[in-house]
């Protein structure tokens, strides 16, 4: 036992020095250490710290069903709590009403979207479909022939794949969706022509765009991103645009004061350079939105899901 | 395995333990078929849904169970050595204390108090030398792990001193 | 050769005296906190690669490759000294492992591991620098027909894992995989089995279940036991070092090892767990010896081991060629491989030449240094087993509930008091590997059914949802066609075999069974 506790001891003592003792920011990341919202809560931690906006910031993570276990504890037991903070997404929306969350977003406090990802559809380059309206057109002649790889069902790669044929006049619920689990196994059935279009964040795809091996048929974007080229879905004659956002919120039940008060600290840290240097190099785009404007886009999110899961039948 | 003869008539009698193994299974079973034919869910139009699998495991369980009650009325289970029940409960108490009282007094208290009752399982009776140890000891892994290399471990009181 | 002078120029980087302390470093911590029980690979990376944040870009990147490897190698010690893994991958480890370590041949199944480790990661590192174009497109012609086709054949090789009793081991695969069905089903988003309960809704998570099994379980079974109470240890009996006939047995066990390790490793939906079952299966298959497996065949740990870690280096083939991360822990590294500016893709090798062969150089350099590094320390290691019982098995579980509890913080309510959901479930799957044991189950085949059963439903589902319910996908391909015909030969050959009265080793087998 001896050596591990030198062992453990060790490897601590390096990180020990550079951090100070009094809790300030408790931010919780509702998923496993290593994934999305665990990054943006360690980005988030590491840019509060160096920024000396808050002396201390602890990560907790809570994994599990979209993130909706990690909500409803954070409902639970941070109300009125002004150094509590959580991070979550859009995926969240889609999970609260596929689970029958009993805690939804509503009660929480949203301060901030800070990065946002579209979503992209591809083809193989070797596929005789080269563009939107050839993606559409096989739609409308066999919906079921058209095979959709993305990640699990009821995320936001099917919910984009539901309003795609929606917009174009195919039913929802013949979408032939295979769920692959995560970007990275749907990226190698796409790659390997197991399905005939793959959808996904674009940033799963980009690689391969760049390659050459994958063809971009549209990005979900309103307008022309910098730094993609390829159509938006709206230019290639589709009316979809959604964007995969992460988000930061507080507790319910603070005060005013406090709210104001964590929304300068965030504003603060979205500015600094440590938070842009960290989302360059992590590819994510900054679409930091504040206030009342991401409120009224939250609710705006939340309806037009609730109505696109409702058509694919998988919210009743 | 062997069995050997002279004892034959006396070792091969039902089993009850393992009658209550094939019981076990066989409610599981049914429970796992229960349950799925009770889920709600729309209409799969493949045929392969996600209710096809349950079934089958459904179906093998109970299967497996009336198998183990055969095997049981045989007497073919292992023989079994003798169990100490008190220091299972020990260590078993020792987790359900940790358990219990972990988000409240915190990783370093609610882990030492497991790793008394372990020690004491194991018959290591002297608890004032066991229970300091071990809160030490879990104080040092959790100043590794919480603060050196940013693990969620829940803090109570004592790691809030620091 | 352009290649090898890449390869030359990585290296001389990896080789400052600078960089050597890196790599040091980083080895060092990986294995000190991959050793602990109950902390796998992912949990170790995820925790350590913030380390390397604060030091150059070539430094960071040489002490990452040593904390990668380092974790996978840390794995294997306590499974073989303590029978408690950390992780799925080194289960199989256990399984022959702890036989040979209660025989006081704890030395060699560790000298075996590493040798077999060494031996496996450098071969299949050198074929990531080699040959990653060739094994991805084979991995890419996996698609879920295929992986239905592997899994069957996992399915019914892992079978050479269920020890004395068809009937037990059956039981034990089904338990998996019945545990298995819980949670969202992912291709319909249908909640099964969850008893309403969310925290079931991801599932029962594989370290949760393999840690309380055996750790847990384990320390249940010993302490309840008067004869393993009063059990004396010994440490070592005869030499802690691998002898002549150790090292006959082992080498063609590394390179089969190897060979099913590295191109498994480098498929979408394979992974170290995956490679280590079929390796042991094969094993056993191979030995000249099959009568010793399950008490203790040294082939069963040098096998499974040299599968895992080529598997680890093959996990980075794709990830690297493809920017596809296969595993939770290659999602943790494309992370870490970002803040170096790395973009994995296809073009990686073209736009970032020098930092990927440094890389490679560095994950050569790091392999190397394990291996200098745990040889002496064997007879550190097996000490271990000379603690105190009270001690070591009370360290043994507050390590086993620390890596449960900072993987999930989730709280789940008793009346009003807060707890924690994971030590419920931790203690709850404790007292089944207890019971299990007490009934003379195997415990492995829980995990494999576990693993292998949601993966062989999920891939037969996709199949036949892309081919819009035409079965004839199943075997649409050579690649399903053969590895079926592999699966049905596993069960026919020995039946066969059998039946015709050859192979008395086989006969000898089945009469026990019986």
């Amino acid at each position: 036992m001896r050596h591990f506790i030198a062992a453990a001891l060790a490897a601590g003592s390096l990180l020990v020095a550079s951090q100070a003792f009094a809790a300030d920011y408790k931010i919780m990341a509702p998923a496993a250490p290593g994934g999305g919202w665990d990054q943006t809560a360690r980005t988030m931690q590491a840019a509060l710290q160096d920024e000396k906006i808050s002396p201390s910031v602890q990560v907790i993570n809570v994994p599990g069903a979209g993130g909706t276990i990690g909500l409803a504890q954070f409902v639970n037991q941070s109300s009125g709590d002004a150094d509590a903070l959580i991070v979550g997404g859009y995926v969240m929306v889609g999970a609260i009403l596929t689970n029958g969350s009993p805690v939804t977003l509503d009660q929480v406090t949203p301060i901030a979207r800070l990065t946002g990802e579209f979503e992209a559809i591809v083809v193989p380059a070797n596929s005789d479909i080269k563009d939107m309206a050839g993606l559409v057109a096989k739609l409308k002649e066999n919906p079921g022939g058209v095979s959709w790889g993305g990640g699990s069902a009821g995320g936001t790669d099917h919910i984009t794949a539901g309003l795609v044929a929606k917009a174009v006049g195919v039913d929802p619920t013949k979408v032939n969706y295979i769920a692959f689990s995560g970007g990275g196994e749907a990226l190698a059935a796409i790659l390997g022509g197991q399905v005939t279009v793959g959808i996904s964040g674009y940033s799963e795809f980009s690689a391969q765009i760049a390659a050459g091996q994958l063809r971009l048929l549209g990005i979900s974007s309103d307008e022309k991103v910098a730094g993609i080229e390829g159509p938006t879905f709206k230019e290639g004659g589709v009316d979809v645009a959604i964007q995969n956002w992460r988000m930061v919120a507080a507790a319910p039940g603070i005060s005013d004061e406090q709210k104001a008060a964590i929304s300068a600290d965030v504003e603060k840290m979205v500015k600094s350079e440590s938070w842009k240097k960290a989302v360059a190099d992590k590819g994510w785009a900054d679409t930091y939105l504040a206030g009342d404007e991401f409120a009224a886009q939250l609710k705006e999110d939340t309806a037009a899901t609730e109505s696109i899961l409702k058509d694919i039948g998988l919210v009743k | 395995m062997s069995v050997r003869d002279d004892t034959t008539t006396i070792q091969r009698r039902p089993d009850r333990a393992a009658f209550a193994i094939a019981l076990v299974l066989a409610i599981a079973s049914i429970a796992i078929a229960w349950s799925t034919y009770h889920a709600g869910g729309m209409a799969s139009t493949q045929p392969v849904g996600p209710k096809t699998v349950p079934y089958i495991v459904a179906a093998c369980l109970f299967g497996l169970a009336l198998w183990t009650a055969a095997e049981a009325w045989r007497g073919d289970f292992p023989e079994r050595e003798e169990q100490q029940t008190a220091p299972i409960l020990w260590v078993v108490g020792g987790l359900i204390v940790q358990m219990l009282t972990i988000k409240t007094v915190g990783f370093s208290l609610a882990t030492a108090l497991m790793f008394t009752a372990t020690a004491y399982a194991f018959n290591e009776r002297r608890i004032w030398l066991t229970l300091p140890f071990g809160l030490v000891f879990c104080f040092l892994v959790w100043l590794a792990f919480a603060r050196g290399l940013q693990l969620s471990l829940p803090a109570g009181p004592l790691e809030r001193l620091f | 050769m352009n290649t090898f002078e890449l390869l030359g120029q990585g290296l001389l980087t990896a080789l400052q005296w600078s960089n050597l302390l890196y790599a040091l470093i980083g080895v060092t911590l990986g294995t000190a906190v991959g050793v602990l029980p109950g902390i796998g690979p992912a949990l170790t990376v995820a925790l350590l690669l913030p380390v390397t944040y604060r030091l150059d870009p070539a430094g960071s990147l040489i002490m990452f490759a040593g904390i990668y490897y380092g974790g996978m190698y840390g794995g294997s010690t306590t499974s073989i000294l303590l029978n408690t893994p950390g992780e799925s991958a080194s289960i199989v480890t256990a399984l022959e492992g702890n036989k040979m370590a209660r025989q006081g041949r704890g030395g060699p199944a560790l000298a075996t591991a590493a040798i077999g480790s060494f031996i496996a990661g450098l071969v299949a590192t050198l074929g990531l620098a080699f040959i990653a174009p060739w094994v991805v497109q084979f991995a890419l012609s996996f698609g879920p027909s295929e992986y239905f086709a592997l899994m069957l054949l996992a399915f019914m090789t892992v079978s050479a894992a269920f020890g004395e009793s068809t009937l037990r081991g059956l039981t034990a695969l089904f338990i998996g995989l019945a545990l298995g069905l819980i949670g969202i089903d992912q291709l319909t988003g249908q909640t099964r089995l969850a008893m309403g309960t969310p925290n079931l809704f991801d599932g029962i998570s594989v370290t949760t279940l393999a840690v309380a099994l055996f750790a847990i379980g384990e320390t249940i079974a010993v302490v309840a036991s008067r004869t393993s109470m009063d059990e004396k240890v010994e440490a070592v009996k005869g030499s802690v070092w691998m002898t002549k006939e150790d090292w006959r047995r082992s080498w063609k066990s590394w390179l089969r090892g190897t060979a099913i390790g590295f191109p498994i490793g480098a498929m979408p939906a394979g992974g170290a767990d995956v490679s280590s079952f079929l390796s042991y299966s094969a094993e056993k298959q191979f030995s000249k010896h099959p009568e010793e497996f399950g008490k203790g065949a040294i082939e069963g740990v040098a096998g499974p081991e040299a599968a895992n870690n080529a598997s680890a280096a093959g996990t980075l083939v794709p990830l690297l060629t493809l920017g596809l991360p296969t595993t939770a822990t290659a999602a943790i590294m494309l992370a870490g491989f970002q803040q170096f500016g790395l973009q994995p893709g296809p073009l990686l090798f073209v736009s970032n030449a020098t930092l990927v062969w440094g890389l490679i150089a560095s994950l050569l350099v790091a392999n190397f240094m394990l291996l200098v590094l745990n040889l002496p320390l064997i007879g550190l290691w097996v000490r271990l087993l000379t603690i105190p019982r009270p001690w070591l098995y009370a360290g043994i579980l507050t390590f086993a509930t620390l890596g449960t509890i900072g993987a999930s913080a989730s709280t789940f309510m008793v009346g009003p008091l807060p707890t924690s959901f994971e030590l419920g479930l931790l203690l709850l799957f404790g007292v089944l590997g207890y019971m299990l044991r007490r009934f003379g189950y195997p415990i492995a085949p829980v995990v494999v059914g576990l693993i292998l059963g949601p993966m062989a439903e999920r891939s037969l589902r996709q199949a036949l949802q892309i081919s819009q319910g035409d079965p004839t996908v199943l075997v649409h391909s050579w690649i399903s066609i053969v590895l079926i015909l592999l699966a049905f030969a596993a069960v026919l050959v020995p039946m066969i075999l059998r039946a015709r009265g050859k192979g008395q080793m086989l006969a000898a087998m089945a009469g026990d069974e019986d």
